[in-house]
């Protein structure tokens, strides 16, 4: 099994010095998976959530009663069905980079339709859970927990959203065959963002639904 | 089909990992022990997303280690914040 088998994300291609080679110490690999940018926005977008779970723990460590209750009111089975949509999601995103590097377009577009439908499945669990809340009469006036519960949930709402519709544009790329088995950057981009989307996930997941 | 193979395992271990977290959410005593354990389950999936499905492992290692830092960090604030909540909650008045 050659290198590229055995990398699903990483490109196999040689590439100008990068910033971050410039910023390297003793690295034994250039590889960056997809575009520096891409890792830029991903970063970023992990700083953003780590600011809120440090909002969490200040908010957690100031109201201990708040946020041990809390979690017993919120259900359990939308926050673990969501978790399990969400790394499924992330399991059809693996196999469609793996097709599509074994020139299987059609496979790697069908892979990715069940990622979509997994992000679409998300968010309508999300809706009845928010539904679900309201009619026990939880809501972001509640107190404190439920603030940062829903300003946590809702903001990873909103990526599950646009991160599906990237999905379906990746989608469209494959199918009017603009990605091939040799270039598919953009598809391995959507691939590390849709992680990451997964990664802020189960994080959330116990923090809010778990732990207390 | 060794890749494949590595990649549906860690699919299922992820499954696993969350049924077990929500099982202890349902039945789990809260207390030290718990937390901890949910700290371990949170590093643990994180690493296998970051090294396994973002392909990081064989990465460049300021990427690796920026993702990879991430989940030790996140699990031990869950650990301290728990431990020390009065002391941070003393350090951090306005």
């Amino acid at each position: 099994m050659n290198n590229l088998a055995s990398s699903h994300l990483n490109e196999q291609v040689d590439r100008p010095e990068s910033v971050l080679g410039k910023l390297s110490f003793g690295q034994t690999s250039d590889k960056i998976p997809g575009s520096l940018a891409i890792w830029f926005a991903i970063l970023a977008e992990m700083s953003e959530f780590a600011i809120m779970f440090i909002v969490y723990f200040l908010a957690k460590v100031h109201n201990p009663e708040l946020f041990y209750e809390g979690p017993t009111k919120l259900s359990t089975t939308a926050g673990t069905t969501n978790t399990l949509i969400m790394l499924t999601s992330s399991f059809f995103v693996v196999r469609a980079v793996m097709a599509i590097r074994d020139n299987k377009p059609k496979q790697s577009a069908t892979w990715l339709w069940g990622a979509v439908a997994c992000g679409i499945f998300y968010l309508i669990i999300k809706v009845f859970e928010y539904q679900w809340n309201t009619a026990q009469g939880l809501d972001t006036e509640t107190n404190i927990f439920y603030g940062v519960y829903y300003y946590v949930t809702f903001n990873h709402f909103l990526h599950v959203g646009w991160g599906s519709a990237g999905l379906v544009w990746v989608i469209y790329r494959i199918n009017t065959g603009i990605y091939t088995s040799n270039e598919h950057e953009g598809l391995i981009n959507m691939a590390v963002y849709w992680h990451m989307i997964d990664l802020a996930w189960i994080t959330i997941f116990p923090l809010l639904y778990v732990i207390r | 089909m060794k890749q494949l193979t590595r990649i549906n395992s860690l699919w299922l271990l992820l499954i696993i990992l969350t049924l077990f977290s929500a099982y202890m959410a349902e039945r789990g005593t809260p207390g030290f022990y718990s937390v901890v354990i949910m700290a371990v389950v949170l590093a643990a999936k994180g690493r296998i997303i970051v090294d396994h499905f973002m392909e990081l492992k064989d990465a460049h290692i300021v990427l690796r280690t920026l993702m990879r830092v991430y989940f030790y960090v996140i699990p031990a604030l869950i650990i301290i914040v728990y431990l020390f909540p009065e002391q941070i909650a003393k350090w951090t008045v306005l």
